[in-house]
């Protein structure tokens, strides 16, 4: 069900990403058009000092005018101006665009205070802030909650500058506004798959961290236990005393046995949900979640999603969760140096029966001595890492049949890859 | 039960765990080997008594479950009582089904520990003269010649004389003559008791 919800937002979004492709695009040549016309009017008046004026030049900025109307009328943005020389700043103009995203005719727009247009429900401070803000001839730039006139809400992304006489006077304000819901929408889905992801994550690091821990704990509480009863054994019937103590310290030992047993089953791993997937389509989704962080580190990510594979039999989040934990590792593997920059990530079929997924990074590499104990529970080479994150994504991997390995390339860097098998009731 | 003619077994990497089960099956008058892994256990010389191995699951190297797998190829029959830290449930199957007498979550008590032992060592006892009855058999059948060894799979698998016979491209007699040789070397009586022998030898591999 709610998968479902997730691919028709995807959709959605999909729509929205195209829209505003095509809304940039527009934005582009209009901006085209507008440096070109900058440039001739340059030129303009650089000839202007020559007589080849007059009717020509009238012309001339008769079309650009025409151009420059024009051009806003077409904007998917909405661009309205405002009257600044006036008290109650009215609305002097509005593009189409304006009137489609606010709901308003031209008729309730144009004259009208701009700061009305808000609506009853409009956030006063915010208000208050735009109107110092311009009254004090400076721009605003800021997302705001705003009102349709159906009281509908949506987002908008505003700019508002002063547009100044040659004397340097405010004698207008233009305000762009561009509708950011669905681009909210879609990077809050992103934010929650992230959380979601992160949650399941720390839930397995817990799990795992408490299941090692109970093993640790268990080893000596069985050797003092089996020392109690040795003990016991011996003493037989001399020194009743000595035989309570013993008992004592075995009741306590089994006392402490119980609470890592309760401790164990309140935190046993949830079962996987196996269900057929498409291995690119998931990577696909893992790195837009991750993206933000390859930016931020100024790194690029690469893809070679090979083609018609087939599908798999997996744990989608738990998956999703190994290649998050390999890309990570590759991303801090490379943070250090400063000319390896490229992560790639390949999908492959090894053979007929396995999907491969390989993350290549052009980082450090591992050390040799490190290499056998890299997937052992708490072996970490980060200083704050706690040694937890490879060793699950092994035991996911394996738990799906496959198998994850590290080596280091010829050149530089390493590549962690793992195999899963090939569903084969699906197979393409 | 008789422990004088025992032995127990326990590989675990940890030695506390070795000593403390050593003193403890040791008070219950048990002789008690430890190995603190899989290797040690392997080259170890094993005396003919009933004996039981109480294993750790979790080692480095070889761990408890591919021990369990190299002494099935080894041949060798001690049964196994599987002790772990990490209790969960499939494992525990997994070692049950590869014929494990028990399986332990640490810490354990002694009562748990010796019923487990007390029924591994019972099945130790008939393993060892199954063990040893096939050796007998396997001794008898070392005796017999080549000509005879291959009447002696014709035999076991359900073969007529005239069969043989015609196989061998040899006269009947010949092959009563060998058959009667066969009988008397594995002093069998029947051939019902023959065709028994050659099962508990593992003898019905054809020749064609």
């Amino acid at each position: 069900m709610k998968k479902k919800i997730i691919t028709s937002k995807k959709k959605k979004a999909m729509a929205s990403l195209l829209k505003k492709k095509t809304r940039d695009c527009l934005e582009e040549k209009v901006r085209q058009q507008t440096d070109e016309l900058k440039i001739r009017d340059g030129q303009l008046k650089r000839g202007a000092d020559r007589e080849k004026l007059g009717a020509d030049r009238e012309k001339i900025a008769q079309e650009q005018i025409h151009i420059r109307t024009k051009a806003m009328e077409s904007a998917s943005d909405g661009i309205f101006i405002i009257d600044a020389k006036k008290p109650d700043f009215p609305i002097i103009y509005a593009n189409p665009a304006f009137y489609g995203l606010t709901g308003y005719s031209k008729k309730e727009v144009i004259g009208q205070n701009y700061f009305l247009l808000y609506g009853p429900n409009a956030d006063m401070h915010v208000l208050d802030e735009i109107k110092q803000i311009i009254s004090q001839g400076r721009s605003f730039y800021g997302e705001l909650l705003k009102f349709r006139k159906n009281g509908e809400k949506f987002w908008s992304l505003l700019r508002i500058a002063p547009v100044r006489d040659t004397k340097g006077n405010v004698t207008h304000y233009v305000g762009i506004k561009t509708d950011t819901t669905l681009m909210k929408q879609r990077n809050l889905e992103i934010e929650e798959q992230r959380e979601e992801l992160l949650h399941v994550t720390r839930v397995g690091k817990l799990a795992e961290f408490v299941s090692s821990l109970a093993h640790e704990i268990s080893q000596p509480l069985t050797a003092i236990l089996s020392y109690a009863q040795a003990g016991q054994r011996m003493l037989k019937d001399r020194e009743p005393r000595l035989r309570e103590i013993l008992q004592y310290i075995i009741n306590d030992d089994q006392r402490a046995a119980e609470v890592i047993r309760r401790l164990r089953s309140l935190l046993k791993k949830n079962k996987p949900a196996f269900e057929p997937l498409d291995i690119n389509a998931l990577t696909n989704d893992t790195v837009t979640l991750i993206m933000p962080h390859i930016t931020a580190k100024n790194k690029i990510i690469k893809l070679e999603l090979g083609s018609g594979l087939p599908m798999i039999q997996g744990d989608r989040i738990q998956l999703q969760q190994v290649l998050l934990n390999l890309i990570s590792n590759s991303l801090e593997a490379m943070e250090d140096s400063k000319d390896s920059h490229e992560l790639l990530i390949r999908t492959s079929l090894r053979d007929a029966d396995t999907v491969m997924v390989q993350v290549k990074d052009s980082g450090c590499g591992i050390p040799q001595e490190n290499m056998k104990k890299l997937f052992a529970h708490f072996f970490t080479s980060k200083p704050d890492g706690l040694g937890m994150g490879l060793s699950i994504s092994r035991s996911i991997v394996e738990a799906h049949g496959g198998h994850l390995e590290a080596e280091n390339n010829p050149d530089r860097g390493a590549t962690f890859y793992f195999t899963i098998p090939v569903n084969r009731d699906n197979k393409l | 039960m008789n422990t004088k003619n025992a032995i127990i077994y326990v590989v675990d990497d940890d030695a506390s765990i070795c000593k403390s089960l050593s003193l403890l099956l040791n008070s219950n008058g048990f002789r008690v080997e430890t190995f603190t892994c899989a290797e040690e256990f392997l080259a170890f010389k094993y005396p003919k008594l009933q004996s039981c191995l109480v294993l750790d699951i979790r080692m480095p190297n070889i761990n408890g479950f591919a021990l369990q797998g190299l002494m099935a190829q080894r041949g060798i029959i001690t049964p196994i009582i599987f002790i772990t830290g990490y209790g969960d449930i499939s494992m525990s199957v997994q070692a049950m089904k590869a014929g494990a007498i028990d399986f332990l979550p640490k810490p354990f008590t002694e009562k748990k520990l010796l019923n487990a032992i007390t029924l591994a060592l019972s099945k130790s006892k008939v393993l060892n003269q199954k063990q040893t009855e096939i050796a007998r058999i396997r001794q008898r059948i070392n005796t017999l010649s080549p000509r005879e060894l291959e009447v002696f799979q014709f035999v076991a698998q359900g073969m007529m004389n005239k069969n043989i016979a015609s196989k061998r491209g040899t006269s009947l007699q010949t092959i009563k003559i060998h058959r009667g040789r066969v009988m008397q070397k594995m002093q069998a009586k029947t051939v019902t008791e023959l065709i028994h022998l050659a099962q508990k030898a593992g003898i019905t591999s054809s020749i064609d």
